[in-house]
């Protein structure tokens, strides 16, 4: 199968150079053969009832963390906000 | 015999009788992480106040307090695991500068206990490799042959072990993560039952797969561990809610009665034959100490690496959508708007066995093909737990080898993704059915005595069990000589 790796780079919101574009492309085409090889099973989805997920209780709990300690790891602070390209013209 | 060559066992015990102190014991490791790290790399980061972690536990053995056993113990965290004011860079230039504000649940643990944190281990960028080659920061190095791999993608957490430059190690698993470098580096590396440890605050590669785990050097050093880091976890909606049992009070030694399972599928065609030879003469030894073999069938192996990378690959392609340059890592200088900033960072920021994963789970969730890939590939998981489920009535632990051969060379696979996924064929299966499983050293290769790697699979919560059989094996064999001769 040929693949389209400009398109899945799009949708991955991912840029491949132009001089590794055909590594890329020819690497993706044999992973694709290989998980091609899969038996027809003839069967419906059901979740695993050994083991359900268990979701915690919605319930509200004091914030363990700081504002501060929160936005120390964010490339672009200011005034104490997040900073980002405008989105709203 | 130097303090950085004995068991975390022992040193518990030596700790506990004053024979020595956590500071003589953690200046022991250091010396040696001096001595040969620059051969090895098996750290990404080494943690300053490892000195008066273990001060604090010399106090409180002074002061007559009760202490954890494992308190004092120096231990090596690999660098997908939240560390709280330790930097945790996934081995990334993504988190390069990442210093997570939270503790991952294992690492709170782990800090309880009194342990002593050493650092961080150098790891495949985000856990997709297996050689630690795709790490960002530098190479690691096989402890018995420098110019090997110690396999991945937990490989410095196995070569540190190997090396002495930690006593025991935290690696995460989801396709062999643990197993593989373990058998590479001749360690015990234990993949836990998945929902028995809790994920809370490791970096997510595929969700459903990843399960954290210890290494040491002996089995004894993981079933500590293991007790250590198991147990329910609200944080982690995976999380078991199960009562866990002490593994190290309830071990046994004898193979007595242990029924063995050797299916053929993990002995066919692409594993060496020293490898093969080597379980082979394991179980042999097992079997004329009083266990039982049964041959069984597993006939749905041949598609677990498809599936593996079909679901492994789609669950990293939803999770790494994350990193985004807004919150926390890295952001590329100069872009122009939103997608731009997104797209360039992202670029810029993953290498490219990272891109390859998210690009082959993008395709195999993008609209038309999901059905063909991924609902075929869950399917298909549930017939491969299932071929396991009907093999455990009839035994107690599956016997295989862990890896298809001994350490390749640096540089050998990494130009062929397919060769490289290859290298977990036998440890894929574990992660898609959920299971534990345990790899131990079983003999050395004709190759420059390099480590070669046997693997005991059991049933869902059965850590007891395996590490039961591990245990006695390594009794048989007199216990793993691990450390490296060869730095």
């Amino acid at each position: 199968m040929s693949i389209d790796i400009k398109h899945i780079a799009k949708l991955s919101r991912l840029r491949i150079e132009d001089e590794k574009l055909e590594k890329f492309e020819k690497d993706m085409e044999n992973i694709v053969a290989m998980v091609d090889k899969l038996p027809e099973i003839s069967d419906e989805l059901t979740l695993d009832a050994s083991n359900p997920m268990k979701l915690r209780e919605d319930k509200a709990v004091p914030n363990k963390f700081t504002r501060d300690e929160l936005i120390a790891n964010a490339p672009k602070v200011q005034a104490g906000c997040l900073v980002v390209p405008k989105t709203v013209e | 015999m130097k303090l950085y060559e004995k068991t975390a066992f022992e040193l518990s015990q030596m700790l506990k009788n004053k024979k020595c102190s956590a500071v003589e014991l953690l200046g022991d490791v250091n010396e040696r992480i001096n001595n040969v790290e620059d051969k090895v790399g098996a750290y990404v980061t080494l943690n300053e106040s490892a000195k008066s972690q273990a001060e604090a536990v010399d106090k409180a053995i002074a002061d007559g307090r009760e202490i954890h056993p494992l308190a004092g113990i120096p231990i090596g965290i690999k660098d997908n695991i939240s560390t709280k004011g330790l930097r945790t860079t996934c081995s990334s230039k993504m988190l390069e500068n990442y210093v997570p504000p939270f503790n991952a649940t294992v690492a709170q643990k782990v800090a309880d206990a009194g342990m002593v944190i050493t650092g961080k281990m150098n790891m495949d960028e985000f856990a997709m490799g297996s050689s630690t080659e795709t790490s960002y920061m530098h190479l690691t190095h096989n402890p018995h042959d420098t110019d090997c791999v110690p396999g991945g993608s937990s490989g410095g957490s196995a070569a540190a072990v190997a090396a002495g430059e930690a006593i025991v190690t935290l690696g995460s698993d989801t396709g062999g993560s643990i197993r593989q470098p373990a058998a590479l580096c001749g360690v015990v590396g234990l993949k836990p039952t998945y929902g028995s440890v809790s994920r809370y605050g490791l970096v997510a590669f595929a969700s459903s797969l990843d399960q954290i785990g210890p290494m040491g050097k002996s089995v004894k050093d993981v079933a500590m561990m293991q007790s250590l880091i198991s147990g329910h976890d609200a944080m982690d909606a995976t999380s078991k809610d199960i009562a866990y049992p002490d593994l190290l009070a309830n071990l046994t030694d004898s193979a007595k009665g242990l029924k063995i399972g050797v299916p053929k599928e993990y002995f066919g065609e692409g594993i060496d034959d020293e490898e093969k030879q080597s379980v082979y003469n394991a179980i042999k030894l097992l079997e004329a100490n009083g266990a039982s073999i049964k041959e069984i069938s597993l006939p749905s192996t041949e598609y677990a690496i498809n599936t593996y990378y079909i679901i492994a690959s789609a669950e990293a392609s939803s999770n790494l959508a994350r990193f985004d340059g807004v919150k926390y890592g890295y952001r590329a200088k100069d872009y122009d708007g939103l997608t731009d900033m997104y797209e360039k960072t992202r670029s810029e920021g993953f290498g490219d066995e990272v891109k390859r994963r998210i690009m082959l789970g993008t395709f195999v969730l993008s609209s038309g093909f999901y059905d063909a890939y991924y609902k075929k590939a869950k399917l298909v998981q549930r017939k491969i737990s299932q071929e396991f489920s009907e093999a455990f009535s009839e035994c107690d632990i599956i016997a295989t080898p862990t890896v298809p051969s001994r350490a390749f060379k640096i540089g050998e696979n990494i130009g062929d993704p397919l060769k490289m996924y290859y290298s977990d064929v036998c440890t894929v299966t574990v992660n898609i059915a959920g299971l534990p499983a345990v790899s131990m050293p079983c003999g050395k290769s004709s190759y420059k005595n390099m480590p070669l790697g046997m693997q005991f699979i059991a049933d869902k919560f059965k850590e007891q069990t395996l590490l039961n059989a591990a245990n006695a094996y390594e009794n048989l064999v007199g216990g793993f000589d691990v450390i490296s001769k060869a730095l």
